[in-house]
């Protein structure tokens, strides 16, 4: 049993169709309204089907005013760190530091690879996520003197010039599963951002996951507690027994338990349907977060 | 206007446009051009650039993301974004298509620091947008590939230009891009630049007019020291030679200064219009000019270059908006020209281009849902009225209404809805009214309220010889007779008047029946259904059986009421058939019923075979054949919608639609046009009539399953006299000189 202590919060995640063009920037300006506090999009370049998710995120970041916005996760092998660092940063410092950097290491790869993306295998794809992280990082710290330099075998970058500097620290989240990208992220990521559907075990999964960031952040001298652990969920509201399938009240229930048990923080429901993202927003979240003060006031 | 004028000026008649670049230095964060979005949007500019930054500078904002930003908050104006770099163009191009679909078609893209790899760019995103070659995109160059992506197009044309100052880059903008940006206002260089990219052009098969012509200053007011410095006046008299001489049509001023954009805007902008207007030959910017890959589309035998103008839209085989109107929901086509209508003088004008091309098929689009396949063609002229779809209440009281014949009937039954009106249309929102209301509209409310064609009180119409007229029972009674079940043969419709009808709420169930007695299944529909009252309207769709699925039936039943006791009742003798698998009954409004389409028609690239027929009863000898059919594996789609009740009030001869004693139409779909001929050569014995928007068969003798003699008689003698020349026969052609008097083949 772990608890890292972090303050809950809570986030949408949304699928960014193509047509009609609004309709994943209405689904962020809904998300803002329902009082979430983050509002993410899936990226799936390859798939014409949806509209560009770094453009949408732009566009959302406009048009709202409070919520934080993340890719969930973006695809690294289509989208170059140096690029998105400075992507990144200069959304951050428009939307007020709203911007959070959720990434992947890719999946999908004859996606990847039609779009003109190169194939890695997956030992091959964790070193290339390490090095951008640093690449991402080290283009943000224009407090750092001199220009920046990271050898690499994926994402080389030499002598450039660092910045813009971002408004606040942009979190890194990773969505990952497999030990080496678990011992990646407590090593030098932010946040740990996996789905609950891809759980082998469901959430009992998450313990020997979580142990195996901590271990690797401890022998990195970090804190454990430096990694937020964010869980991307689907359900529905109704008298259904099982995992987020009941009542708000039992879904409250549900989340408390995932965060006191498991040490999540974030929860992001996976829906589009304003009904299910206001309950979420106004009655799972303040009802979650009352459970679980109590449970540490305890 | 040629490219050429008079001794060596050269202007290629793009409109002229103004826009801002804002100084973008080492250090200055994003929000400070942000904050430029405003000014630019208030001054009236054409163009905000969104700048990559200085040359060779990292460090700086990204411009996609700034652009949109920028979009996201501002209104109409145009968005250049430069971009640097491009590691994967795909995905630049998938950004770029985004945004511009996001803005409604506000972004153009502008590459900078050309070099080796940037013609594979451009390559690779122009194939990414090509969506009118089908197949996954595929590119294979030396740094850029493609290897099968999915297509994505932008809303609108977006203009890739190119920064270049050098023969290398000259040359790639001749051979590959829309625009030529440059920062060297020297006549000279221009003169050099321009005969560069003239050049390149030509030899590539290209006009050099394709490509527009960007100049970016930078400049002062105030005392004059060079070009570009002193007044308004100074620097129209620098700008004016470049525009008439040099080609110039985007001018884009580079500057930190509000006050220096105000007084470029406000004052610079519009005299330089007034100049160059006056030193150029009237309508010297009223060109379009089409890219010549774009011109490689185009089909043979049409006078592309005589289309009238004032159309609303002019569509042609390469451009980006053909994706869209080559077909429609359910079929493809591969039209070689849609002229856009908005307006009835437009409708009249694009008439007139059909005529002048007898030798090639002209077909009419309302909305685009055309199962019989006779709003789109190939290579043909199609005229699209879709931006004719205008809703108006003329009368309250008499409950008259006038609609445009590109409205669909979702937008119609949702414009009525807060009247408490309605009229009945057909099953699916997303069908056009015009189509519709000239063959017959069997709908959800069709026993109650009969045909929508019975609730049609006027129409205005243009002839075939162009000429515009009203039809009602006073006015031209032959011709409103005529257009009410045999339209199409006549004219185009305008606008149509009807008399809807008030309707309360109404029940609508959608049930899922065991069918595996498929024979009993119909036969007890039928009879329900002939014995209901009027309120009662049902639709049956039995799918074909698929691998072990249950034999199933589908019904969707309207009834006109909404207090439970009624609707059980009413749906009571449906439920007791056979055993239930699924049921919904809710109790909703007629426009929420027909609200089950997109808003955006889906362009389908099919050819389904349709074949259609009326009957009176379901028999059983009927209901023994149709079974056999539906599992003959050569349909995939079967339909029974009820007619009857109030259809059958209005005698056969009061319109063109006279088969009304028929109490079911029945629709067969299938994909190949002899092995559905088969099947539907078993059930022809049983039907009589038939209804023309549901039938695609071109074979003869469908004349005279389409209309009784007399009708028949009465249609080809009216036909003979308002369309003499056979301008109309795409659909049903009442002249067609193979029939005899009795619409028989000969």
């Amino acid at each position: 049993m772990t608890d890292y202590g972090h303050d809950l919060w809570f986030g949408s995640f949304v699928t960014p169709v193509a047509q009609p063009p609004g309709a994943p920037v209405e689904a962020a300006v809904l998300s803002e309204r329902a009082g979430l506090d983050l509002v993410s999009f899936q990226d799936h370049p390859y798939q014409a089907a949806f509209g560009d998710t770094w453009t949408l995120m732009s566009w959302a970041a406009a048009r709202t005013e409070r919520i934080r916005i993340s890719g969930n996760v973006l695809s690294l092998p289509l989208r170059p760190p140096a690029v998105l660092a400075r992507a990144a940063a200069t959304l951050d410092r428009l939307s007020g530091g709203r911007v959070e950097m959720g990434i992947g290491a890719g999946a999908f790869w004859d996606g990847i690879a039609a779009m003109g993306g190169t194939r890695l295998e997956p030992g091959q794809a964790v070193r290339a996520l390490e090095e951008a992280i640093a690449v991402l990082r080290g283009l943000w710290a224009t407090d750092e003197p001199g220009r920046l330099t990271v050898e690499g075998e994926f994402h080389p970058v030499s002598g450039v010039r660092r910045g813009p500097a971002p408004a606040h620290p942009i979190p890194i989240n990773i969505g990952a599963y497999k030990p080496r990208m678990l011992r990646l992220i407590g090593r030098a990521a932010d946040g740990w951002l996996p789905s609950l559907g891809y759980l082998p075990d469901g959430p009992s999964s998450l313990a020997a996951m979580n142990e195996l960031i901590d271990d690797a952040a401890s022998a990195a001298g970090r804190d454990p507690a430096a990694v937020t652990r964010i869980l991307n969920l689907n359900g529905t509201f109704g008298g259904g027994a099982g995992l987020f399938r009941g009542t708000p009240e039992v879904w409250a229930e549900q989340v408390a338990d995932l965060a006191l048990q498991y040490g999540m923080s974030g929860f992001v429901l996976a829906s589009d349907d304003p009904g299910d993202l206001s309950r979420f927003g106004r009655e799972v979240a303040p009802r979650a977060r009352e459970i679980v003060a109590a449970e540490r006031a305890a | 206007m040629t490219g050429v004028g008079h001794s060596r000026d050269v202007n290629y008649g793009h409109p002229l446009r103004f826009g801002l670049r804002p100084v973008v230095g080492p250090g200055s964060g994003p929000e400070e051009t942000a904050r430029w979005a405003a000014p630019v949007q208030e001054l009236g500019l054409d163009l905000l650039i969104v700048p990559a930054g200085p040359d060779g500078e990292e460090g700086v904002a990204e411009p996609l993301t700034l652009a949109s930003w920028i979009a996201a908050v501002t209104g109409p104006v145009g968005l250049a974004v430069e971009v640097d770099r491009v590691p994967l163009p795909a995905m630049l191009a998938r950004a770029v298509a985004s945004l511009d679909q996001l803005t409604g078609g506000r972004v153009a893209l502008t590459l900078r620091r050309p070099d080796a790899a940037l013609g594979e760019v451009i390559d690779v995103v122009r194939e990414l947008w090509n969506v009118l070659d089908d197949g996954p995109a595929r590119y294979d160059g030396r740094v850029h590939r493609l290897a099968g992506a999915q297509r994505a197009a932008p809303a609108h044309d977006v203009v890739i230009g190119v920064d270049a100052r050098d023969p290398d880059g000259f040359a790639l903008v001749g051979r590959q891009a829309d625009e030529w940006s440059t920062t060297d206002a020297a006549p000279a260089a221009l003169a050099v630049g321009n005969a560069a990219v003239d050049a390149a052009a030509r030899a590539a098969g290209r006009d050099p007019r394709e490509i527009g012509r960007r100049l970016t200053i930078g400049g002062s007011f105030g005392e004059r020291s060079g070009p570009f410095t002193g007044t308004a006046a100074d620097w129209v008299g620098d700008l004016l030679p470049l525009v008439v001489e040099h080609g110039v049509g985007t001018v884009v001023l580079h500057t930190a200064d509000h006050d220096d954009a105000k007084r470029f805007a406000t004052e610079v902008a519009p005299a330089l219009r007034a100049a160059a207007d006056a030193a150029l030959p009237p309508g010297w910017s009223d060109t379009r000019v089409r890219r010549s890959a774009a011109l490689a589309r185009r089909r043979p035998g049409i006078d592309y270059d005589g289309v009238p103008e004032g159309l609303a839209e002019v569509v042609e085989p390469g451009d980006l908006a053909y994706a869209r109107l080559r077909g429609g929901y359910l079929r493809g086509g591969s039209p070689g020209i849609v002229l856009r209508a908005a307006t009835e003088d437009q409708v009249v004008a694009a008439l007139a281009f059909a005529r002048r091309h007898p030798h090639l098929p002209l077909s009419r689009r309302s909305a685009g849902h055309g199962i019989s396949g006779r709003s789109t063609n190939d290579g043909g002229i199609v005229i699209d009225l879709s931006l004719m779809n205008a809703i108006e209440v003329l009368d309250e009281t008499t409950r008259r209404v006038r609609i445009g014949p590109g409205a669909r009937w979702a937008e119609v039954a949702t414009a009525l809805a807060p009247y408490g009106w309605a009229l009945s249309s057909g099953d699916y929102g997303g069908v056009g009214v015009g189509g519709l209301a000239t063959a017959g509209g069997i709908g959800f409310l069709a026993r109650a309220h009969g045909l929508t064609i019975d609730r049609l009180r006027r129409v205005r119409m243009v002839l075939a010889d162009g000429s515009v007229v009203d039809a009602d029972d006073e006015r031209n009674p032959d011709l409103f007779w005529a257009v009410r079940g045999a339209g199409a043969n006549f004219g185009i419709v305008t606008s149509f008047e009807f008399e809807v009808d008030e309707v309360g709420p109404v029940a609508f169930a959608q049930l899922t029946q065991d069918a595996h007695d498929l024979e009993r299944y119909l036969v007890e529909w039928g009879r329900v259904v002939e014995q209901s009252p009027r309120d009662l309207t049902s639709f049956l769709i039995v799918p074909p059986p698929r691998g072990r699925r249950p034999a199933l039936a589908l019904s969707h039943t309207m009834v006109e009421a909404a207090d439970e006791e009624t609707v059980l009742a009413r749906l009571a003798p449906l439920a007791a058939i056979s055993p239930m698998y699924a049921q919904q009954v809710v109790v909703t409004s007629y426009a929420s019923v027909m609200n089950n389409a997109a808003d955006q028609t889906p362009v389908s690239r099919g050819e389904p075979v349709s074949r259609s027929g009326l009957l009176r009863h379901l028999s059983p000898q009927f209901a023994a054949v149709a079974a056999q059919v539906i599992r003959s594996g050569a349909i995939g789609w079967f339909q029974l919608r009820s007619v009857g009740g109030a259809v059958a009030d209005v005698p056969a001869d009061a319109t063109a639609y006279a088969h009304r004693d028929a109490n079911f139409s029945l629709v067969v779909m299938g994909a190949d046009d002899a092995a559905v001929d088969a099947q539907w050569d078993r059930l022809r014995p049983f039907l009589d009539g038939l209804y023309l928007s549901f039938e695609s068969s071109l074979r003869p003798g469908r004349l005279a399953d389409a209309w009784p003699p007399r009708t028949l008689a009465r249609l080809r003698e009216l036909k003979a006299r308002h369309d003499p020349d056979g301008v109309f026969r795409d659909n049903f052609d009442l002249a067609d000189p193979t029939f005899d008097t009795r619409g028989r083949a000969l």
